[in-house]
Order: C-alpha cells, then sequence, then structure tokens
C-alpha cells in the first residue's frame, strides 16, 4: 500500500501535459481520477517513473451537445456524467451507466477518459461507448485523431492510444426520436465491478420495428464487444419480448468467455444472455413510451 | 442513550495507532514468503542494508536465541506444538510467513528496500485441503512431526450408539463451514519506543488484549513485565483477529530496542489478509438419530478442523466451543463428537466473531431443518418440540455446559408472530406455482457468552473493574475489559452513573493502557458487560457502602437507613434529610470527619470470577427470494428476537445485532477465502474477498425478550456475537427453503449467485 | 492454472519445430523476453517484462527445454520470480501436419505465487490468453520469415 517513488508534475495546460509526455515517454503515466491507478501503485504492479497529473488543466472537463453531436471532456468525473440533465434527456444510457460505477467516492472522482484508458475488462463505461457507437479523441503533439470505439478497445488493459497521446474527448449522437436504452449489470460481490454489463439502445421506426440496435457488453471477454448476433436478430424486426429473447440468446456468440473465482465462463455466458435481454427490454419500453 | 465514543470518532478526533509519532520514529517493512512452502536457503540482504535511508534488515537468524516464539494459550491433551518464531528460520510454512523485517528513515524507504532483499527458496510440496493432509502420503507441514494432525479431542455422553439403534431415522450431512478473513476496518499496527532512563518499554498496538500482550511481549524479548507497558490506543474493530499476539508486536518492541529509536509498523489490507488469523474452516460430518414424531435422540459428529501451518493464541481451542454448543437449544440426550485439528499450508484459523459458536449453530440448526425435511414436518415444530421447558433450566447439555436460563419458545413464538409466519408459508405456496423461489428460513439459537469461568477458559475468564470517585464528585472507571468499538464507554457509564445517581457525563471510562489499568483479560467472547461490567458493578458497590457509612457518620444517623438518591444521599423515609453527593465524596478526601477505622478517599477494585457462562438465546427468521435466472439472493424480511438478558442500552444491542447480521450474511452468500493447492491466497484484496457492502444489508427488524442471567448480579448475558452466531444458518435455510421445489436439501456455502443458477438450471427451472 | 488449446501454424512441421526449440528464436516468441542466455544443457536463463500493458514488471527466470523428440513434441518448463513473486509454466507442445500446415496442440500449467495470484486472479485467464495469443502470433511470423 506504499508506492514506489515517482516524479509529479501537474501541468496548466493540455500543451505542457502534451510536451511532458513527449518528453518522459513510457516511463510516465496521466493521472486522471487515480482510483485507477493509484491502487495498482500502492501494490507496485505499476511503477511509474513520472506522473502527469490532467487535474490542474482546464477544459477537459465539459458536457456539450452541438448539432445532435453531444461531446465530453475526458476529465469529467462519473459523477458529472451521472447527474448531468443533458445527458438525461438526449443520452441517457450514459448516466444510467455512471450510476452503477463503484460507490459515491470513487464516482467523485473517477473519470470517464480514465476509465476508457484504463481499459479493465470489467469496466461499466466501455458498454455504453460501444452501444453509442462513440468515437475517442486522441490527442498528441502532431495533433488528433479520431478512434471509434470498437477499436478503442484493443485487448485486456490495452487501447489504441500510442506513446504522447492522451484521450481528450468522447463524442456520439444523441438519441434520435423513439429511442431507449439501458444498462443493466451483475455486480461482483466484491469489486462492484461487471460481471457481465450490457448496454442496449434501440430505436423504433413507425411501425414499432428496430431500425436501429446497438448492444455493448462488457465483463464477459477480455475485451468489451458489441454483440452482433443480437443486433442482427433485431434489426428491421418487430420488437417484442420474445423476439428479444431469441436474439439474447446470441449474446456471447464468436466470444470466448472468461473464468474467474467469481463466474465460471458458462455462468458468465448464460448471464449475458439474460442481461442481455433485461437491458433490450427495458429500452424497448423506454422507446415505446416516446409514442 | 447515543454513544460517547461517536463525536470524537466521527469528528476524526480519535487516536488509532497510525495517528501517532513520536521524534526520531523509523518505520518498519516486512518481508513474505510468497511460497507456501519452502526451505529458506540463503537469504541476501546486502543490497536492502546499502539502500537509502535503511538503518536495520534484519532476518530468522538475527533472532534466534534472542526472541521467544509466539504464543498458544490452548491446553489440549497431546496438542502438538510447532516451534513459531516471529521470523521464518530455516522453514516457511504459509504464505505471506514474515521472512526479513527492514527498518528505515521512512516508510516508503522501509517498503523500497524489501524488494531488494534476496530470497533463495527451495519450494516444498504443500498441502491445503484438511481431509488430504490426514492422508499418509501428505507432505507434512512440520517435517518433525509424524503427521499433520494437531489435536483429537473427543467427547461422549448419553450413550449415542444405542440410541442410533433406536432411531426411526438417521438424518446425514456434511457442512463445510468455510474459511473466512476478518477485515478489520483497522488492519493491525504497532508502534514501540524504549526509554532507556526509566527502562521501559511502551508498545502501542491495535489490539483487544493489552495486558495479556503486554505479559506475552516480556516474556518474548525476557524483558521484567513491569517495565512493559501497552496501550491499546483507539482499535478499529477486531473481531477476534486482535485477541492475539502475533510476531510483529514482538518485532517491533525488540527492534525499538535494539535500535534505540521508536518503530512502527502498519500492516497493508494486503498483509492483513495474508497474515492475520483467519476464521471458522471446518468441515463437519454430522448424523443425527430421530423418532418419528420429531424427537431427536443423538448426534454425532466428525469435526475436521483447518488450523492452518501454526497456532496463534487459541487457534485448537475454537473447535472445541463448537463441541460445547454442538446440541444448540435443543435438548438432545446422547452426542459423541470427534474433533481432529489438521496442519496445512496456509495462515492460522483463531477467533473470529462468534469463535466456535457460529459453526455449531450452522450445523445444528441445517441439521434440524433436514430433520423436519426428512419427516415432512414444520421446520418451527420440529424446534419446538426438542426445546428444554423454562423448567428444565439450568440445564446441562451432554456436552457438559450448563445453560444458565431460557424461554426458548417464548423468543420463537415472537418471532414467528412478527415475520407472519403463517402467511409467509401460504404466499410461499402461491409463489412456487408461479415459479418463484421464496423461502423462509428459521434459526433459533443459544450460545455461549462471558467468557467465562476460569475453569474453563485457556487462562483466567475474569476482569478487573475500578471505580473511583474524584474529589471533585466526577468519576473515573478503569476496566480491563478493553473495548475496540463495542461501546463500554457508554454502557459502563450508564452502569456507574446510575448506581451513583449522577449524570453519565460525569462518568469517564478508561481503557487499553495497562500502566493506568489494573490487569484485566480483554474484550472478547461477548464478555466485557457480563464480567467487566459487573467487575465494575461490584467495585461500585464497595463505593456505595462507604459512601452510605460515611453520609449516616455525617448525618448522625445508622448507614443502614441511608438511600442513594438523585445527586444526594437519603434517609430513608425523611426525604429531607440528606447530604448531596458531593458534600460526602469531598467529606471522603478532606478526611477530616471520617467514622473510626474509615480509609479515606473513594477507589475500590473488583476482580470479578463468573460462576459459568451465560447463555443468550433468540429465534431470527429470514425470507428470501431468488432470482431464477441468475441465483441471485434477495433478502426480503430479516426478523431478529434476541434475548441477551437484561439490556443496559438498547442502542448498542441492536447496532450489536444489526452488525452481527452483517457479518453473517457476508458469510452465508459470498465470503470466501480461496487458497489454490499450491497454498496460494487467491482471495488477497477486497477487489475479490466480498464483504457486505451498504447496499447488501437488508432493514433488520429486531426485538427482544428478556430472561435475565443468574450468573451475574446485573442479569446480563452478551450480545456481541449473537447476530452473527443466528444469522448465518437462518440465511441458508431460507435460500434451501425457495429451492425446495426443485429437490434441493442442502447447499454449500458461500451461496454464490452461480452455485444458485446450477441447481436451478440442472433441474430445468 | 490449466492451459490448453490448439494453434494452427502455416508452415511444415520440421520448420515449426527448429523454431520451437531454438533458443534463439524462443528469445523472440516469449512476449517481454528481453535476454536469453545459456546456463547448462538445454536450459537458459532469462529476463522478461511480464505483465499486462501498464501492469508490468521485470522477472528473472529459467527456460528448460526437455522430452524432445523432433518433430512431434517437446516440452517447455518456464520459471520467474520477480518483486511480484513468482510465475511458472510448463506445458508439452505437440505437433501434427496436415497438407503443409502444422497443428499445435499445447497443454501445460500455469503456476503463479505471491501478489500476482492473490490479486490477479481476476485477471489471470484473460492475461494467459494475451500471452499465449501473442506467442503463437510471433511464431506465426517467425514461421513466416523462414
Ligand atoms: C473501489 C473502486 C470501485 C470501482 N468500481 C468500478 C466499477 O464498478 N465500474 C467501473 O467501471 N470502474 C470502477 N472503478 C474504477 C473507476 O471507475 C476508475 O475511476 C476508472 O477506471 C479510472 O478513472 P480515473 O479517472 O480514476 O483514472 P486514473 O486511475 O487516474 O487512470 C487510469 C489509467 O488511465 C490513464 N489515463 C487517465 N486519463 C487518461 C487520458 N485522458 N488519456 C490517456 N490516458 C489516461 C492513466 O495513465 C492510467 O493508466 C472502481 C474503482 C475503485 C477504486
Amino acid at each position: 500500500m506504499i508506492p514506489a517513488s515517482f516524479e509529479y508534475f501537474a501541468p496548466r495546460s493540455l500543451e505542457e501535459a502534451l510536451q511532458l509526455l513527449a518528453h518522459h515517454g513510457t516511463e510516465a503515466k496521466l493521472l486522471a481520477g487515480g482510483h485507477s491507478l493509484l491502487p495498482m501503485m500502492k501494490l507496485r504492479l505499476a511503477t511509474p517513473r513520472t506522473l502527469i497529473d490532467l487535474g490542474r488543466i482546464r477544459g477537459l472537463s465539459y458536457i456539450r451537445e452541438d448539432g445532435g453531436r453531444i461531446s465530453i471532456g475526458a476529465m469529467t468525473t462519473h459523477a458529472e456524467v451521472e447527474s448531468s440533465e443533458l445527458l438525461r434527456r438526449r443520452a441517457p444510457l450514459l448516466p444510467e451507466t455512471a450510476a452503477e460505477i463503484g460507490d459515491v467516492q470513487v464516482r467523485n472522482r473517477g473519470t470517464l477518459g480514465g476509465s476508457l484508458a484504463h481499459a479493465d475488462p470489467a469496466a461499466d463505461y466501455p458498454a455504453a461507448l460501444l452501444a453509442l457507437d462513440a468515437e475517442c479523441v486522441l490527442t498528441s503533439q502532431k495533433g488528433t485523431r479520431t478512434v471509434v470505439a470498437k477499436d478503442f478497445f484493443v485487448d485486456m488493459l490495452t487501447t489504441a492510444l500510442q506513446a504522447g497521446e492522451i484521450l481528450t474527448e468522447v463524442r456520439f449522437a444523441a438519441d434520435s426520436p423513439r429511442t431507449g436504452s439501458a444498462y443493466r449489470k451483475l455486480h461482483h460481490p466484491a469489486s462492484g465491478f461487471a460481471i457481465v454489463g450490457v448496454a442496449a439502445r434501440l430505436t423504433l421506426d413507425a411501425t414499432g420495428k428496430g431500425s436501429a440496435v446497438s448492444v455493448g457488453i462488457t465483463g464477459v471477454a477480455p475485451k468489451p464487444y458489441r454483440a452482433t448476433g443480437v443486433e442482427r436478430g433485431l434489426l428491421g424486426q418487430t420488437l417484442d419480448a420474445k423476439r428479444i429473447a431469441e436474439a439474447s440468446a446470441q449474446a456471447t456468440r464468436g466470444v470466448e468467455p472468461l473464468s474467474d473465482l467469481q463466474a465460471s465462463a458458462r455462468y458468465r455466458a448464460a448471464m449475458a444472455a439474460v442481461f442481455t435481454r433485461r437491458a433490450l427490454a427495458a429500452a424497448l419500453g423506454r422507446a415505446q413510451k416516446q409514442g | 442513550m447515543k454513544r460517547k465514543e461517536d463525536p470524537r470518532l466521527i469528528q476524526g478526533l480519535g487516536h488509532y495507532v497510525d495517528d501517532l509519532s513520536l521524534p526520531g520514529q523509523l518505520y518498519a517493512a516486512i518481508l513474505r514468503s510468497p511460497h507456501a512452502h519452502a526451505r529458506l536457503r540463503k537469504i541476501d540482504r546486502s543490497a536492502a542494508e546499502r539502500a537509502a535511508g535503511v538503518v536495520a534488515v534484519i532476518t530468522g537468524e538475527d533472532i534466534r536465541g534472542v526472541l521467544g516464539t509466539i504464543p498458544v494459550a490452548a491446553a489440549l491433551p497431546e496438542l502438538k506444538v510447532p516451534p513459531h518464531y516471529p521470523l521464518a528460520i530455516d522453514n516457511i510454512c504459509y504464505v505471506g510467513e514474515p521472512v526479513a523485517v527492514v527498518v528505515a528513515d521512512d516508510r516508503y524507504r522501509a517498503r523500497d528496500a524489501v524488494d531488494l532483499i534476496e530470497v533463495d527458496y527451495e519450494p516444498l510440496p504443500a498441502v491445503t485441503d484438511p481431509e488430504k493432509a490426514l492422508e499418509k502420503s501428505s507432505p507434512r507441514v512440520h517435517e518433525q512431526f509424524k503427521d499433520n494432525q494437531a489435536c483429537l479431542w473427543k467427547i461422549e455422553a448419553g450413550f449415542p450408539d444405542r440410541a442410533f439403534k433406536k432411531a426411526d431415522r438417521i438424518v446425514r450431512q456434511r457442512f463445510l463451514n468455510q474459511r473466512l478473513i476478518p477485515v478489520a476496518m483497522e488492519p493491525r499496527g504497532v508502534l514501540a519506543s524504549y526509554d532507556p532512563g526509566p527502562e521501559l518499554l511502551t508498545v502501542w498496538s491495535s489490539t483487544q488484549i493489552p495486558h495479556l500482550l503486554r505479559t506475552q511481549i516480556a516474556a518474548m524479548l525476557n524483558v521484567p513485565e513491569m517495565r512493559v507497558r501497552v496501550i491499546a490506543p483507539e482499535v478499529g474493530g477486531g473481531f477476534g483477529s486482535k485477541l492475539n499476539v502475533y510476531g510483529e508486536e514482538a518485532l517491533v518492541a525488540h527492534l525499538a530496542m535494539k535500535l534505540g529509536r521508536p518503530v512502527k509498523w502498519m500492516e497493508t489490507r494486503r498483509e492483513n489478509f495474508l497474515a492475520t488469523i483467519h476464521g471458522r474452516d471446518q468441515i463437519d460430518d454430522v448424523e443425527v438419530a430421530v423418532k418419528q414424531d420429531g424427537r431427536i435422540l443423538a448426534l454425532k459428529c466428525r469435526l475436521t478442523a483447518d488450523l492452518g501451518a501454526y497456532h496463534q493464541l487459541l487457534t485448537p481451542a475454537i473447535p472445541t466451543l463448537t463441541g460445547l454448543l454442538m446440541l444448540g437449544c435443543y435438548k438432545i440426550p446422547a452426542v459423541k463428537i470427534e474433533y481432529v485439528g489438521v496442519f496445512t499450508n496456509k495462515m492460522a484459523t483463531d477467533a473470529y466473531r462468534g469463535a466456535g459458536r457460529p459453526e455449531a449453530t450452522y450445523l445444528i440448526e441445517r441439521m434440524v431443518d433436514l430433520v423436519a425435511l426428512e419427516l415432512g414436518k414444520d421446520p418451527a415444530e420440529i424446534r419446538r418440540q426438542n426445546f428444554p421447558k423454562p423448567k428444565d433450566f439450568p440445564y446441562s447439555t451432554p456436552t457438559g455446559v450448563i445453560y444458565d436460563s431460557g424461554n426458548y419458545e417464548a423468543t420463537l413464538k415472537k418471532a414467528l408472530e412478527l415475520a407472519g409466519y403463517k402467511k409467509l408459508r401460504e404466499e410461499q405456496k402461491k409463489l412456487w406455482k408461479q415459479g418463484r423461489y421464496l423461502g423462509i428460513g428459521l434459526s433459533t439459537y443459544v450460545e455461549i457468552c462471558a467468557m467465562g469461568p476460569s475453569s474453563a477458559m485457556p487462562a483466567g475468564g475474569w476482569e478487573s473493574g475500578t471505580v473511583r470517585i474524584e474529589p471533585t464528585g466526577k468519576v473515573t472507571v478503569l476496566t480491563g475489559a478493553s473495548p475496540h468499538g463495542q461501546g463500554q464507554e457508554t454502557s459502563f457509564a450508564q452502569v456507574v452513573a446510575d448506581e451513583l445517581g449522577i449524570s453519565p457525563d460525569s462518568v469517564i471510562v478508561i481503557h487499553g493502557d495497562t500502566q493506568a489499568v489494573p490487569y484485566g483479560i480483554g474484550t472478547f467472547g461477548s464478555r466485557a458487560t457480563a464480567v467487566g461490567g459487573t467487575a465494575m458493578f461490584l467495585a461500585v458497590q464497595k463505593l456505595k457502602d462507604k459512601l452510605k457509612r460515611l453520609a449516616g457518620h455525617l448525618l448522625g444517623v445508622d448507614p443502614k437507613r441511608i438511600e442513594m438518591g438523585e445527586g444526594k444521599l437519603v434517609v430513608k423515609g425523611k426525604p429531607k434529610k440528606s447530604k448531596s453527593f458531593l458534600e460526602v465524596v469531598q467529606a471522603a478526601y478532606v478526611a477530616k470527619t471520617l467514622p473510626p477505622n474509615f480509609e479515606p478517599g473513594l477507589e475500590a477494585t473488583t476482580f470479578f470470577e463468573p460462576s459459568n457462562f451465560t447463555f443468550p438465546f433468540g429465534a431470527h427468521v429470514c425470507v428470501v427470494e431468488v432470482d431464477a435466472e441468475t441465483g441471485d439472493v434477495h433478502i426480503l424480511r430479516y426478523v431478529a428476537v434476541d434475548d441477551c438478558g437484561n439490556v443496559i442500552n438498547p442502542l448498542l444491542v441492536d447496532g450489536q445485532v444489526h452488525g452481527g447480521i452483517v457479518q453473517a450474511l457476508g458469510q452465508a452468500l459470498f465470503e470466501e477465502a480461496v487458497y489454490d493447492e499450491n497454498g496460494q491466497l487467491l482471495t488477497g484484496e477486497l477487489m475479490d474477498y466480498a464483504i457486505p457492502r451498504a447496499w447488501d444489508v437488508p432493514r433488520i427488524e429486531t426485538a427482544r425478550t428478556v430472561t435475565p442471567s443468574p450468573v451475574n448480579p446485573m442479569g446480563v448475558k452478551g450480545v456481541g456475537e449473537a447476530g452473527t452466531i443466528a444469522a448465518t444458518p437462518a440465511i441458508v435455510n431460507a435460500v434451501v427453503d425457495a429451492l425446495r421445489p426443485l429437490g434441493v436439501r442442502d447447499i454449500q456455502m458461500p451461496l454464490k449467485r452461480e452455485r444458485l443458477w446450477a441447481l436451478l438450471e440442472a433441474r430445468g427451472s | 492454472m490449466k492451459l490448453e488449446g490448439t494453434q494452427t501454424i502455416s508452415a511444415p512441421r520440421e520448420g515449426v519445430y527448429r523454431l520451437l526449440s531454438d533458443p534463439a528464436v524462443i528469445a523472440r516468441l516469449l512476449p517481454g523476453c528481453e535476454k536469453l542466455e545459456p546456463a547448462g544443457p538445454d536450459t537458459y536463463e532469462v529476463k522478461m517484462k511480464l505483465g499486462l500493458a501498464a501492469l508490468s514488471g521485470s522477472y528473472q527466470g529459467t527456460v528448460k527445454l526437455s522430452e524432445q523428440r523432433p518433430p512431434e513434441h517437446l516440452r517447455l518448463t518456464v520459471t520467474s520470480r520477480g518483486p511480484w513473486g513468482f510465475a511458472d509454466g510448463d506445458g508439452g507442445f505437440t505437433l501434427s501436419e496436415q497438407g503443409g500446415q502444422t497443428t499445435v496442440h499445447y497443454a501445460g500449467e500455469l503456476k503463479v505465487g505471491g501478489m500476482v495470484a492473490s490479486i490477479g486472479s481476476r485477471l489471470l485467464d484473460g492475461a494467459a490468453r494475451m500471452v499465449i495469443a501473442q506467442f503463437f502470433k510471433n511464431l506465426e511470423r517467425e514461421a513466416a520469415a523462414e
């Protein structure tokens, strides 16, 4: 519980942070909310020589909408996402997901950017980001590039972030009319992370058919994934409980579920189907309510 | 009355070990073995010694012949006691065993240097399953012993074999009472300082037993006991895990003396998981002989206890408490118990909230439910049928204990009424038909508290209490029962204030400092109020006598005619004729107008030796629904009716019941210390080891019946562990009951979702 | 933890076997391997960086080749220790060929101790998969470069 020594920088601007990052290379780690990094440092599982604290940089924490596109700054805390009126109206999936992360203390410190960059295979946000078809904006001294969520998560604890890059923003389209979404999670009894976390968003056309369906699943495999088998089973179909149940059986199609002390691969697979069904059913109910 | 302790604790004004700092203080960090079983071939500490800030690095070789072994106070016939040193010498027997200590000028540098120590281990085969450990072919945890059996203890009474022959049915079941990790909120910590002038070693430790620790540190360090002072400052929970003497306490004290500077060591959470005692870990193979009408004739049990690698203070004694309590609150005339203690390559088990009694209650309460199932009877009915009646008390059990007082039927009746038992059963039938799994679990328990008469304890079961009325009329109470969260500062103040007719605000309770407080035993085994409280109660009686004598003298009446009033001493029947409390107190100190042969001052001490344990009891009802798709258990209702004798402070009693139930819920539903077959602790952090969170806790409905104990003058029994003892089987019984339509008769704890899901799935729900 | 699986490499068996039994190649196959030097018959000393992304540490250990029956079977035993404890892997590789492709069946055991075991169990399954996948990816690349 006692970290190794490190050098600490608190840059005041993004440029300064990028410069420090370029200068210190792979020996440096960015510090956001510290709620994943510091526990690892205390156990000395991570021993970065340099910490670059993003906490003093103004302008990395915001939630705004511009022409139907929502953008969120990387340093926005889980609590800010959870309580954002804008998001609750325009993309309620994200606040619903944020509310399921850890406890109040964790949500007050942890950030969207930190959670995504850390890429814990059981983190909650990734499921929602996938379901929202979000893009991650990565900034380096060379400029910015955008990576879609699907490509951002590379493997367990591994993302598309390259040396010298900072995740600065996440963007996605706000919900269109007749859209419903839901996040459903089976909590790990010890860590509170997701054994299975399913984020579903669907849009109904005028006839009640699913014109857009997306399902992001976390906790089940080494990296979060889109349950394309489920989506295919629902797209263009008249959505009802029965159809959703059938399609949800495809929740782990093509993935090899993880196994650990709390849940075997078999149980994870079964729960992925159950929680996919529950998330989709809730999303459908909400979409239908919009009339 | 609210807790007197809370304002300072809530405001962060309490001082725990880590809040204390002394000038020139050094920090210790410990290198621990990553192997469960190994020979220590070579330790190279040169790099660590050269590291910045490092003052000393010591290994087992440095303490050989210098420090004594870690004590075990349990006396059992033919107990094997392997030498257990504060630092490993030659061999490693569990993951987390201390191998070396680094002392440096700050805790970071101490920790840095730990990684620089090179240890050459020769790994040896490990054994972690106690039944495998008993096989001939098993690796031996301690080579000097011919096998891994640490002890064998038996009880047989009432002709059990004959009873089994007479039985209509025999019901058998194996129960695994899994290993738990106590997880006190504050880990252990020690600060030691040696003052060469007065030759005084002072040790601050997060402990439940400051006086016993002082005696043992003196012995381990070979220092005269009067030159050792132990202080337990604010202690952030213990649950039995700090009812112990640990190697680190001796090591830190030794280093402070050796280096001539104060040394502090704070346990990390990881160390707390690896190297602070664990609890439970028993396998109970039980069979009961029953008559068709529901009477239980006899019980047999083979109890295999996984003791871990070494004995801590009470390790092998804990399962004997399981033995003593195994017949629960039932009049079962015959019993046969065989307890085998086994060494394995794991951390030692020892007292953890309930200490042996939760295991007993679990197995008997599960068994009674199985009997009901077997006979097709209602579990409440079977219980009622086998209860001893109020007229049977004091009731001597075949296991050799005497239940002091009880009225078991009354508590059960009250609990069933509160829960609406009959309605619940009807509701259950309806829901079952709809494919929903509602379950109702009962647990009627009795437990052993107020540890205890010295004859039944490893070493001393009495307690001390001192009451001093100061010249200003304020009162200082000194208790040997060192609390660590229970609230004695409140309840003891209440008792003394009541007796003296003053406000509890005028009373302070001092504890935990061996230089301030007379020798005492400590707080554990739900003994503080019934034993420590009684000592204090008796001490205050002595003062009352003295005050009355003096008041009589001052008023010129026979002291027999004086009684205590609110803030005054009054002549019986003449309310106008009185002396204020303060006047009398001052007279005792001014000492100019004392009766003949009257000692000045107002201080009295009692060492109270109880004549028996006390036996609180109760009935808990738990209602659950199991999610048929996920195996998730939802606790819908929890009703606890407890009888702990007379109640001093209802808030404290409810708090103990709530906390106890929550800990039981942990064991029932998710807690489990998992070692792999190589002896690696896989649940080594709170990320993997699940303790209950606020959101896991249901609303708990509490109620009481009051059956005073005849064992002490206050008629109190104890309630510190009741919740933990009662609730585990209540919850498990409820879940098993919920899944009854699937033909389920037992489920192993913890009732993990996947385990339940597998049952639901296999039976095609 | 038991590890077992099958991977197909697009190269003939002899070649794949040669790669798997060549210490210079093994150094390139083992993810994070920084140094591999002879230390006895079929035994090598290794230095490697083990772990997951941000969570990696330096380990020292040995690699041992045994049960060599070219071109169909060999066994690889890796022991390593570092500040977090130890990680020992021991596994047999059985090679068969079909249509110019080699199927490598591996079966073995991974033993971890100390911190890695006690706090990493949640990630162990995934981490082992990553290391194995990387190992075979490297093997495929080596085979292609032959
Ligand atoms: C008790 C507890 C319970 C938790 N429960 C949950 C849970 O239920 N669900 C869940 O999803 N999470 C949970 N978490 C994790 C929590 O959400 C973390 O806050 C989050 O994973 C990391 O965010 P952070 O801002 O704290 O990042 P940090 O810990 O500061 O950083 C994490 C990693 O990301 C890197 N990083 C941070 N910001 C950036 C950036 N902008 N660009 C590039 N790299 C960056 C850092 O260098 C570091 O490697 C829990 C944490 C704790 C302590």
